[in-house]
C-alpha cells in the first residue's frame, strides 16, 4: 500500500506540475501570444483564418508558399498587412491584401474560387432578339422579331420547335410575356396589344387567331398577365386598366394616374400590382407614392368582368 | 435565532451558494466579459483533463490490486497470524438494514452470505426490518427458517416507527439493529474488541473472501479500532438485465470508489462497509436522523478520535444492484433520486464543520485539508458537467461581434476540441476495465450484448447531461434552503420493477 501511495503522490504532484506548466502555454497560445526568440518578449499575434470553396487551394502568404491548404489558419502573424494568394488548379487564383491585428482574426472564408473554363453551353440554335424563361425553369421561348418567329426549347437545348408567328402589322416590339397557362403571348408596343396563340395549342374556349387590342389615345407603359391567363393588367401613361384577352375587348380603368410612365411590380401569384405614382400634398407639391392593387379573382367578380365569368362557369 | 443554528445554516448555504456562484457568475461572464469567461473555460477544460488522466491512472492501479488480491485464500492467511492477534475469537457481525425490499433481494443476500469462505460459526447475521412494514414479519420468519442454521447466530430486528429523535433514515434501522447485537453480545460475553461490525445495504452480496480479507487487514492493522474497512462495491448483480444507461452509471459509480480508494487522505466510507464493534459503540452508533449514515459514520469517528481515524480499503467486491425501471425514462428518473441521495453527502458539510469547531484537538492544517476536500468534491460535483456542457459554447453564442473577431474566439472550440480528443484515450481505459468486472454472462444473454456493452458508451455525453451535475445541484440546493431530503431508498430488485 505504501508504494501506491508513493506512487499516487508522484503523480499528483506530477499532474498539478503539468497543469501549472502547460496552461501558460495554453492560454498564451489560446490569446494569440507568440515568444519572440529574439527579443526574448511575448507579443501578440493575430492569425488568417482562409477558407475556399472549393476547398484545397494553395495559400501563398506574402508571396511564399505554406504547407497547409485550405481551409487553415495561419497562426502567430505579427500585426501587419500581409498580401495573400490562393491558387488551386483550373480556377482563377484570389488575391487580396489582408490586414492582421494583435490578438484577432482576420476571416477570409467566402472565397469562392471560379473555374478557368466555366461550364459555358449554348441555349439557342437560330438567330433571336430577346428570350424568356417560364416561371418553372423549363422552357425558352425566343423572340426573333426579324424572321417574326416564337420559337422554345427546353433548358438543356434540346426540344426546339416554332411555337408562333408574328403578324406581319406588328412592326415595333416593346415587350412580351408568355401566358402562365404557356398557350399565348402578348406583345405590345406603345399603342397596341397582341395576344398571338402558340401553334401547337388548338383550345376550344380562345380563338386561336392573333388578338389586337388597341390604344390611341394613351401610351402603354407595361403589361402584365392575370394568373389566370386570360386577363392583362396594363398601366399606360393615364391608367392601371385590365382588359381580356379577346377581339373587342373594352378596358377597365381601375386606377387614374397622374404621372406618366409610372415604374410596376406585378406578383403574378397573389395577383397583385404594385405601382408609383405622385400625389400633390396638401403644400401643393408632387410627392412618389409607392401603391399596392389587389387584382384577384374576388374583386374582378366584384367588377363584373364576362370573361372571368365566363372561366368561372 | 440562536448562535448554533445560524453556524448550522451557514454553513448549510455555503455548497450551494458556492456552486451557484460559480455557474451563475460564468454565464454572466460569458455575455459581460466573454474573452475572460472563455479564458476561464479553456483553464477548466485543461485541469479536468489533467484531473481526468490521473484519476484513470489511480482506476487502473486500483484495478490492478483488485485483481490482483482477487483470488487470495484470505482466511489461510488469517490462520497464519500470531494467536496473539485473536483471530480465533474474532466475530462478525453483519447487519443488512430491510427497508422494504422483498424476499427476491434478501434471498440472494443471505445465500451470499452462507457461502463466504470464512468459519460461519463466528457470523453473527442481524436482519433488520422496519417494524412499520407490513410483510417485515413474514418475510423475517421466511427467512429465519432457511437462514437460522447457517451462522453462529441468526436475529431478525423490528425497528419500531417514530422514536423520539429519528427520521426515518436507514442509519436508525441500523443503530437498532446494532444495538440489538450489542445486547446479544453481552448475553453471551463476546467482548466489542473482538468483534467486527458490517453494515450492508439489503442487496449486498458479498464475494466469499470478504470476511477473510477484513479479518486479516483488522487484526493487522495498526490501531484496528480507528478505521472503517471499506469494500468495493460493483453493482454487477442484474448488469446484464439492465438497461445500457444504467449499467454505465453504476459501472462509474464503482469506478469512481475505485479511484477514491487510491487516495487515502480523501476516502470516506461508502454504502456498504464494516468497523470495530467497540468503535461503533463508542461514538455511539450511526446517525439516526440522517440519509448519509454511511459516510457520517466515518467522520463521527474522525471527531471522535481527534483525527486519527481512517479508511482502509479492502480490495474485494461487494456486489449491488443495478437501480433500474421498466423503461428508459423511469430508469433516469430511479438513478437521478439515487444520485441526488448519494449528492445529499453534501449534509457532511455543515456536521463535518461544525464539529471541527468544536474540537480543538485536531491540528488546524488538518480541519482545514479536509474542510476543503469535502467542500471541494461536492462542489466539483455540482459544477463541472455545467461547465463542460453548458457554460462552454456560450461565449461563442452570445460573446457579440467584437468577441468573434479576437484568436480567444477562433481558438477557444479548437483547443476544447483538440483536448477532449485526447481524453477519448482515457474513455478507452474505462471501456476495457468496464468489460474485465462485468460477472460470467448468463445463459439466455446473447454475445451480442458484449458488444452493446462496448458501443453504450457513446451514451456518456448524453448521460453526464442528465446525471453529471443535476442531482448535486438539486441535493445543494435543497440544503440551501433547509428542504431537507427524507429518505428514499433506491428502487432495487433482480427482477424489473
Amino acid at each position: 500500500m505504501y508504494a501506491f501511495q508513493k506512487i499516487r503522490s508522484l503523480l499528483f504532484y506530477l499532474s498539478v506540475f503539468l497543469f501549472f506548466a502547460g496552461l501558460p502555454f495554453i492560454l498564451t497560445f489560446a490569446l494569440g501570444y507568440k515568444f519572440n526568440t529574439h527579443t526574448l518578449k511575448f507579443v501578440k499575434t493575430g492569425l488568417i483564418f482562409i477558407k475556399t470553396q472549393p476547398a484545397g487551394a494553395k495559400i501563398y502568404l506574402n508571396d511564399k508558399l505554406i504547407s497547409e491548404k485550405s481551409p487553415a489558419s495561419i497562426q502567430e502573424l505579427l500585426p501587419g498587412a500581409y498580401k495573400v494568394s490562393l491558387e488551386l488548379a483550373q480556377h482563377y487564383p484570389w488575391k487580396a491584401q489582408v490586414e492582421v491585428e494583435a490578438g484577432k482574426v482576420s476571416r477570409i472564408d467566402k472565397v469562392i474560387l471560379f473555374p478557368v473554363r466555366p461550364n459555358l453551353q449554348q441555349l439557342n440554335q437560330e438567330e433571336f432578339s430577346s428570350f424568356r424563361i417560364d416561371i418553372e425553369k423549363k422552357v425558352v421561348y425566343y423572340l426573333d422579331q426579324e424572321k417574326k418567329v416564337l420559337y422554345r426549347s427546353n433548358l438543356e437545348a434540346h426540344n426546339f420547335e416554332d411555337i408562333a408567328t408574328l403578324p406581319d402589322k406588328l412592326i415595333q416590339v416593346n415587350g412580351w410575356e408568355v401566358s402562365s397557362d404557356q398557350k399565348k403571348i402578348f406583345i405590345f408596343n406603345p399603342h397596341q396589344i397582341s395576344v398571338i396563340f402558340f401553334d401547337t395549342q388548338v383550345d376550344d374556349e380562345y380563338t386561336a387567331s392573333t388578338v389586337f387590342l388597341d390604344y390611341p389615345q394613351e401610351k402603354i407603359i407595361n403589361v402584365f398577365w392575370h394568373s389566370d391567363s386570360y386577363h392583362l393588367v396594363v398601366l399606360t401613361d393615364k391608367h392601371v386598366q385590365v382588359i381580356e384577352s379577346r377581339w373587342g375587348a373594352v378596358p377597365t380603368s381601375l386606377v387614374e394616374l397622374n404621372k406618366g410612365g409610372s415604374a410596376a411590380f406585378y406578383d403574378i401569384k397573389e395577383d397583385v400590382l404594385y405601382f408609383s405614382d405622385s400625389q400633390r400634398n396638401p403644400e401643393g407639391n408632387f410627392y412618389n407614392n409607392l401603391y399596392k392593387l389587389e387584382l384577384s379573382a374576388n374583386l374582378l367578380t366584384r367588377l363584373n368582368l364576362p370573361g372571368l365569368k365566363a372561366k368561372n362557369e | 435565532m440562536n448562535k448554533a443554528f445560524f453556524l448550522k445554516r451557514v454553513l448549510e448555504i455555503i455548497p450551494g451558494g458556492l456552486s451557484w456562484g460559480i455557474i451563475v457568475s460564468l454565464i454572466l461572464m460569458s455575455f459581460l466579459h466573454p474573452v475572460s469567461s472563455a479564458i476561464i473555460i479553456i483553464s477548466f477544460d485543461f485541469y479536468w483533463i489533467i484531473r481526468t488522466v490521473y484519476l484513470t491512472t489511480l482506476l487502473v492501479m486500483a484495478h490492478s490490486r483488485l485483481f490482483r488480491q482477487r483470488n487470495e485464500d484470505w482466511l489461510a492467511r488469517c490462520l497464519s497470524l500470531t494467536s496473539n492477534l485473536g483471530f480465533q475469537e474474532l466475530y462478525q457481525v453483519v447487519i443488512f438494514p430491510v427497508y422494504n425490499e422483498g424476499l427476491e433481494v434478501l434471498r440472494p443476500s443471505l445465500l451470499a452470505l452462507s457461502s463466504s469462505h470464512y468459519p460461519k460459526e463466528k457470523i453473527i447475521v442481524v436482519m433488520a426490518f422496519e417494524e412499520r412494514n407490513i410483510q417485515a414479519h413474514d418475510n423475517a420468519l421466511i427467512l429465519e427458517e432457511e437462514f437460522s442454521g447457517r451462522f453462529g447466530a441468526y436475529l431478525s430486528t423490528f425497528h419500531p416507527d417514530g422514536l423520539p429523535g429519528e427520521s426515518r433514515t436507514k442509519g436508525a434501522n441500523a443503530t437498532w439493529a446494532a444495538k440489538a447485537a450489542r445486547e446479544f453480545l453481552d448475553t453471551r460475553g463476546i467482548a466489542y474488541e473482538q468483534v467486527v461490525i458490517s453494515c450492508f445495504d439489503a442487496d449486498t452480496c458479498v464475494d466469499k473472501e470478504y470476511f477473510g480479507c477484513l479479518g486479516y487487514h483488522f487484526l493487522t492493522s495498526p490501531k484496528r479500532h480507528q478505521a472503517s474497512y471499506q469494500p468495493m462495491p460493483v453493482y454487477n448483480n442484474n448488469i446484464w438485465q439492465a438497461p445500457s444507461f444504467a449499467r454505465l452509471v453504476e459501472i462509474s459509480s464503482s469506478f469512481c470508489q475505485m479511484i477514491e480508494s487510491m487516495r487515502l487522505e480523501k476516502f470516506v466510507t461508502f454504502s456498504s462497509h464494516s468497523m470495530s464493534f467497540k468503535t461503533l459503540v463508542q461514538i455511539d452508533y450511526w446517525p439516526t436522523n440522517m440519509i448519509s449514515d454511511d459516510s457520517v459514520i466515518y467522520w463521527k469517528g474522525y471527531l471522535y478520535y481527534n483525527g486519527d481515524y481512517r479508511v482502509v480499503p479492502l480490495y474485494v467486491t461487494v456486489s449491488l444492484d443495478v437501480a433500474y425501471s421498466s423503461n428508459i425514462w423511469r430508469t433516469m428518473v430511479v438513478q437521478y433520486k439515487q444520485k441526488r441521495r448519494w449528492a445529499w453527502g453534501v449534509e457532511n458539510f455543515p456536521f463535518v464543520v461544525g464539529g471541527f469547531i468544536k474540537n480543538n484537538n485536531i491540528s488546524l492544517f488538518n480541519k482545514l485539508r479536509r474542510s476543503f476536500h469535502l467542500l471541494e468534491s461536492h462542489v466539483t460535483w455540482a459544477v463541472w458537467a455545467v461547465i463542460l456542457v453548458v457554460i462552454g459554447p456560450l461565449p461563442i453564442f452570445f460573446g457579440g461581434t467584437f468577441f468573434s473577431q479576437t484568436a480567444i474566439a477562433y481558438n477557444l472550440p479548437k483547443i476544447t476540441g483538440l483536448l477532449f480528443r485526447f481524453t477519448l484515450l482515457t474513455s478507452l481505459t474505462w471501456i476495457f476495465l468496464s468489460w474485465t468486472i462485468l460477472p460470467p454472462r448468463p445463459k439466455g444473454i446473447s454475445w451480442f450484448k458484449h458488444v452493446l456493452l462496448i458501443l453504450e458508451w457513446i451514451f456518456v455525453p448524453f448521460i453526464i447531461l442528465v446525471i453529471g451535475s443535476a442531482p448535486a445541484i438539486d441535493a445543494q440546493t435543497r440544503l440551501m434552503f433547509a428542504k431537507y431530503m427524507e429518505f428514499n431508498p433506491t428502487l432495487k430488485g433482480n427482477k424489473v420493477l
